[in-house]
């Protein structure tokens, strides 16, 4: 007796729009490191794939492809070690259920720290615009992180980027101050910044980082702030706290 | 790459390309056929082993049912699958957890051995100072052929441990070495797609001594 073939095959196949999503993580993926970029690999539940993801780009299996600068973030305050490693330009890539508060943490922040963000993971999805790109397996069966299936989309992942590499043309965005959903141009309208002091000493504003930097923002509106809290700056101030999970 | 060779495939190569659409799409395709070819890899893995994974989920649960702690490692990428299938039976999502651990996660062991001993010795070393006869040793490689772990695994066999390698290619020395208790194959030259492959056999392994610790029997 021979077992069904076609679950097997849907199972481990991907649809359309998961393939197009991956294309596009890749091709922003490639930009970024062309750009200099660093990729920081968090996975608070199964660090091993943090791990395997940081490798694969680091010391690639297939010879003759370029190393390139991926580190797994491991350790006990991933959110901590983030915010002092990610550097403008970077990359968060994310192997996590939607509810793992450190990834939720950690992909809000992203935007202040300037980092484009990638989220892998299965079962409910992250609200939309929670990651820039979503990598999303819709079976809930909480084994499936061990199956082979978040390996197969990181390797695709890895495999789709150096494909870009063969694509010099298309590694540096036609506007560099507008790509993806943070623009630099657009960005007085409202950007989001990271509180890093509430008071600097001989001036009383706060001292915010944002994508494109430090600066000091005032916080009237919004007070009290603390170290870490998220607001939303525009024209030099803060016109809005952005979530209560920031103290 | 020259023009020449793929112009016909990317007609905007080079560096005057501008317009993504047509990269984007190429890369969705080759993403949907390489996972249909790891899909079709691991039915058919799952297939030819079915045997294997029923013979070696009996003498694992024994294993585990006698007291027995189960060692996992492997190089690269395969050490982290390695961690996977080690966190999979301590900490499975459901089930009974069970002694596992992955011998490349401590790196002060792991460098201490490296640097004083050589890197070939790094999991040998660890297995003559942990096991006990119950015990279990599980390699993840692609090539089948690493001495780090063909060391580790006749140092497993001589110490009376079950003995599991993971390979991929035509299985290397794994397939060849009678220390193997059991030599699990993926048939394929891709070390990703074995990679993936391997992930799943291990998960069928593990329900299926989950299915038997639970008083089931048959395949599980």
């Amino acid at each position: 007796m021979s077992a069904p073939t076609a679950p097997v095959i849907a199972a481990g196949g991907l649809d359309e729009e998961s393939a197009a999503d991956l294309a596009a993580a890749a091709l922003a993926l490639a930009r970024r490191f062309a750009a200099g970029a660093t990729l920081w690999c968090v996975s608070p539940s199964w660090a091993p794939h943090a791990h395997h993801v940081a490798v694969e780009f680091v010391h690639p299996v297939v010879v003759g492809k370029r190393a390139l600068p991926a580190v797994a973030v491991t350790g006990p305050d991933p959110v901590a070690m983030a915010r002092v490693s990610v550097r403008p330009g970077d990359v968060i890539l994310a192997v996590a259920a939607a509810s793992d508060p450190e990834v939720c943490s950690m992909m809000r922040r992203a935007q202040a720290w300037g980092a484009a963000t990638v989220w892998i993971g299965n079962g409910p999805r992250p609200p939309a615009g929670a990651a820039d790109h979503v990598l999303w397996l819709e079976d809930p069966d909480p084994a499936l992180p061990v199956t082979g299936r978040f390996v197969l989309l990181y390797h695709l992942l890895w495999e789709l980027t150096h494909v870009c590499f063969e694509h010099p043309g298309l590694l540096t965005p036609a506007d560099p101050e507008c790509e993806g959903e943070t623009c630099v141009t657009c960005g007085d309208e409202g950007r989001i910044g990271e509180v890093i002091s509430p008071r600097m000493p001989d001036d009383g504003r706060a001292l915010v980082r944002t994508a494109t930097g430090r600066e000091l923002v005032d916080t009237l509106l919004v007070e009290p702030v603390e170290a870490g809290d998220l607001i939303l700056v525009h024209a030099g101030s803060a016109i809005t706290r952005l979530d209560g999970d920031g103290a | 790459m020259t023009p020449e060779s793929t112009g016909f495939l990317y007609p905007f190569l080079e560096a005057e390309e501008h317009d993504a659409t047509s990269l984007l799409a190429d890369l969705a395709a080759s993403a949907r056929a390489k996972a249909a070819e790891s899909a079709a890899l691991q039915h058919s893995t799952l297939q030819e082993c079915a045997g294997q994974i029923a013979d070696a989920a009996d003498m694992i649960a024994e294993r585990f049912a006698a007291g027995g702690r189960m060692y996992t490692f492997g190089n690269g990428g395969s050490s982290t699958d390695a961690a996977t299938l080690a966190d999979l039976f301590s900490r499975p999502p459901h089930g009974r957890p069970l002694p596992a651990w992955s011998l490349a996660a401590d790196q002060a062991v792991v460098t201490a051995l490296g640097n004083d001993v050589g890197f070939d010795l790094v999991f040998s070393r660890q297995i003559i100072a942990h096991s006990g006869g119950h015990d279990m040793a599980v390699a993840l490689s692609t090539s089948g052929n690493s001495a780090d772990l063909t060391l580790a695994l006749a140092e497993a066999k001589r110490r009376g441990l079950l003995t599991i390698g993971f390979a991929g290619y035509d299985g290397g020395r794994f397939a060849t070495d009678d220390r193997v208790d059991f030599c699990f194959v993926v048939r394929s030259q891709s070390v990703h797609r074995i990679q993936e492959s391997q992930a799943l056999l291990g998960y069928r392994i593990w329900a299926a001594v989950q299915h038997r610790l639970a008083g089931g029997e048959g395949p599980g």
